[in-house]
């Protein structure tokens, strides 16, 4: 039913396009964007006299945050063993999620190759793996078609597992408490504390404000937390990272650029065997992405779809593509009498090289992960890399320590390590793979099979990329999605789903500009995967609280600002 | 003043339950655990106590390995130290639980022992009252104000249409109603403090005493709502509704 809705928009659309075309302009989200609300995001001020002190801060309990925390607490235990240790060193990582892992999600599936290094002692059956890959296929689909490719190199999963990323989270959590790290889950850092050029520390969000700001009868007010090194770890499209940046003047040689990923938790009737990744259908042929579908246990499957935010049609929905691919024959067998239990979506960046920043270390600060931008697309990985961030920066800190000078000239040794590293290796190979998509699916599939074939030296040059809000977008054409309960949701079912229960009487975390017009208004209620925006009366209406975290909005929309601990999703296994 | 809270690790009330593959327990696969929300107003009167007229907090809590967590997020609200009692599971006989908390506290000297007025896993409402039984003390169940001056106190409890005020004198048992107080929120400070604070493990040897769990089942799906329409035109089908099929007027 509901592909039959869209088959018929689309042919009407290509009859329309011309009209269409000429008597709307097309719409450009960067003219409706208001600026990184910096003054917000890095503070001056002298710090609190009731601030908290730690040695190391991290803020971002991912894979990242964590797996810094736990080697550099293994490095100053070694170290103090010696005798000539530097003592008590308080480590402390600073989660925006209620609880660990309930604002995590990836695919996913994993190179193990980081958690080998920092557990040397346990097999890979002690980890907290779901499944090995032992089988893989690749689709290239049409509406109503699979074909089944040769997977890539780029692509082959063998020695990699299943496994969700919020048990990844968690399980790393009690690691590193284990190993004497201090975990404030439910404290989102909103703010970077700074002196001069250097990061002091950050400060949290207030909690218990009402809607108009006022303070509620369990109010809490920010604390200051002061760091001899802070290390963000915010995960994708961090603020505080994205406002140490812009404030450093500290670019890179494209902008960053992302995917919207969407991911359901299906307990199944039908048991999958194999790791599964699709191409082509239901994405127009101008947008850049792909689904995956992936067994943690025979019956509890991942399913989800992942579109690069440059896609060129202002009405592009990655929630609703997402239901209506559920709908094709590659899937719904596995689906049908099956549950969904879970629903989330996520940004990933997807710049690859050309977009990491020219220094990820300054004055007291280090970036690490999916905030410094560490993600392979052609490999669909980023988690490893992430811990292994992680794991460079632990060293690099650690020698801070050791010498009592955290100044960016002792951190740049963080930038050495990663850059000496297999990380930046592999994306060196592959960094013009995403690239070559940015003007359609056939040609980026030529020009990525050469760069296959060339080692990445095809072609000689790198590829120029503009920020994904700088892409023009085509009127909105799609009519409204009508999803059946049962295979197909709405967005506020969804919302339901990731475990959202955020009060209502929040204030609003989201900054729209001033000049949204009805068709901006529903371009952002499609992007928006969580419901958090409706065209009303030609008027945008917003719903912060059904936010997710995803941070779309924030690449192409309304600008998203931290808010109160343990509001979002809670995502259980995603 | 030396005070006692008794407190217990929940599924937190956003979970939706499973039952678990031997029909007889929930499936904890992604289940977050909290401390009992009767229990937080139970740590909230005992911290104001303390605020008011000085002395200690001690939690105690039966419960596996993992409750270590639970006691410390009271530590972490203000508690002064904790007990956990380590079993190797959570007997559902409350007279079992009772009889090893009461052991525990016997030995405290605590002047007033607070429990919240039920657990939200099994609702059996029952150990706190026991445990005042086993004890010999004065108990009061499901207050919903509670002052105390030198050795008496006096409680308020919500009966069926009116206030009931009770006084007794101390030590006594009183178990915490909803709208006690306001919980706080463990602060950062907090937070860090509760990791030095002492948490004592004793482990417990428990029999299951008299009751077995048969089986648990979820309950039955709720029907989807109907409009029956809309104005005041509706109200007379809406009455008969209530009335005749929801059988509820």
């Amino acid at each position: 039913m509901c592909s039959r809705l869209y088959r018929d928009s689309r042919k009407r659309s290509r009859k329309q396009k011309t009209v269409s075309m000429a008597s709307r302009d097309l719409l450009i989200p960067a003219n409706f964007q208001v600026a990184l609300p910096r003054d917000q995001l890095i503070l001056e001020d002298p710090l609190d006299a009731e601030r908290i002190d730690v040695d190391v801060l991290f803020v971002g309990a991912g894979p990242a945050g964590l797996a810094g925390a736990v080697r550099l607490a293994q490095l100053v235990k070694q170290d103090n063993e010696t005798g000539t240790g530097l003592g008590d060193i308080t480590i402390g990582v600073l989660e925006k999620a209620g609880a660990l892992g309930e604002h995590t999600l990836s695919g996913a599936v994993l190179n193990p190759k980081p958690f080998r290094e920092l557990f040397p002692t346990l097999e890979d059956s002690g980890f907290p793996f779901r499944t090995r890959v032992e089988k893989e296929a690749i689709y290239l689909l049409s509406r109503s078609r699979s074909r089944r490719l040769p997977t890539p190199p780029t692509m082959r999963n063998h020695g990699h597992f299943v496994a969700s990323l919020c048990e990844v989270v968690r399980w790393l959590g009690e690691r590193a408490e284990e190993a004497g790290v201090d975990i404030f889950a439910g404290f989102p850092a909103g703010a970077l504390r700074v002196d001069g050029d250097r990061v002091v520390g950050v400060r949290t969000v207030a909690s218990g404000l009402e809607r108009d700001g006022s303070r509620g009868s369990s109010y809490m007010p920010p604390t200051d937390i002061a760091a001899k090194v802070t290390a963000l770890a915010e995960g994708s499209r961090g603020m505080l990272s994205q406002a140490y940046l812009e404030w450093q003047g500290i670019g890179s040689a494209n902008p960053q650029i992302y995917a919207l990923g969407v991911k359901e938790l299906w307990e199944t009737k039908r048991p999958l065997d194999k790791v599964i990744h699709t191409m082509g259908w239901p994405l127009p042929k101008d947008a850049f992405g792909g689904s995956f579908m992936y067994p943690l246990e025979p019956n509890l499957v991942a399913i989800g779809l992942v579109v690069g935010l440059d896609y060129h049609e202002a009405d592009l929905d990655v929630h609703e593509l997402c239901q209506v691919m559920k709908l094709h024959p590659l899937f719904r067998p596995f689906l049908e009498d099956g549950e969904m239990v879970e629903w989330g979506a996520k940004t990933i960046p997807e710049g690859g090289y050309y977009s990491l920043p020219l220094r990820r270390y300054g004055d007291g600060v280090v970036l690490l992960g999916d905030s410094a931008g560490f993600v392979d697309v052609p490999s669909l990985k980023g988690i490893h890399y992430a811990m292994q961030s992680g794991i460079f920066a632990a060293h690099a800190i650690f020698a801070a320590l050791k010498h009592d000078d955290s100044s960016a000239t002792r951190l740049a040794v963080y930038d050495e390590l990663v850059n000496d590293s297999y990380v930046i290796r592999e994306l060196y190979r592959t960094r013009n793979m995403r690239l070559a998509f940015k003007n359609g699916f056939y040609s980026g599939t030529v020009q990525a099979g050469l760069m296959t074939l060339t080692g990445g030296r095809f072609p000689a040059r790198r590829i120029g990329m503009g920020l994904d809000s700088e892409a023009p977008r085509k009127p909105p054409q799609r009519p409204v999605f009508a999803p059946d309960g049962e295979l197909t949701y709405s967005k506020v079912d969804a919302v339901f789903k990731s475990g959202n229960v955020t009060r209502d009487t929040i204030p609003s975390h989201l900054i729209a500009g001033e000049k949204v017009n009805a068709d901006v208004a529903r371009f952002y209620a499609h992007m928006c995967p969580a419901a958090v925006y409706e065209e009303v009366d030609g008027a945008l209406r917003m719903n912060p609280p059904n936010c997710v975290d995803c941070k779309a909005t924030d690449v192409l929309g309304p600008r998203w600002t931290p808010r109160e601990g343990g509001a979002g999703p809670a995502y259980k296994r995603m | 003043m030396k005070i006692g809270v008794c407190i217990k690790r929940v599924p937190d009330t956003e979970t939706r339950i499973k039952i678990g593959a031997d029909g007889k327990s929930i499936d904890e696969s992604g289940v977050k655990f909290v401390l009992n929300p009767f229990d937080e107003y139970a740590v909230e009167e005992a911290l104001k106590l303390k605020e008011q007229a000085g002395g200690e907090v001690v939690v105690v809590c039966l419960g596996t390995e993992a409750s270590q967590e639970t006691i410390r997020t009271a530590l972490a609200m203000g508690a002064d130290s904790g007990v956990l009692l380590k079993a190797s599971a959570v007997p559902l006989d409350p007279l079992v639980v009772a009889r090893a908390l009461a052991a525990e506290l016997e030995q405290g000297a605590f002047d007033m022992i607070l429990f919240g007025k039920l657990a939200i896993d099994d609702y059996g409402q029952a150990v706190g009252t026991m445990v005042a039984e086993l004890l010999g003390l004065p108990s009061v169940s499901a207050i919903t104000r509670l002052e105390v001056t030198d050795n008496t106190a006096t409680a308020q409890r919500e009966v069926e249409g009116a206030l009931e005020v009770v006084e007794f004198s101390l030590p006594a048992v009183v178990t915490a109603e909803k709208g006690l107080n306001e919980p706080r929120y463990p602060a950062l400070r907090g937070i860090m403090l509760a990791k030095k604070k002492p948490l004592e493990i004793k482990e417990v040897d428990l029999d299951q005493g008299g009751m077995e769990v048969v089986e648990l089942t979820l309950p039955p799906e709720r029907k989807a709502g109907r409009i029956v329409g809309e104005g005041p035109d509706a109200v007379p089908a809406l009455v008969d509704a209530l009335r005749n099929e929801a059988k509820v007027v």
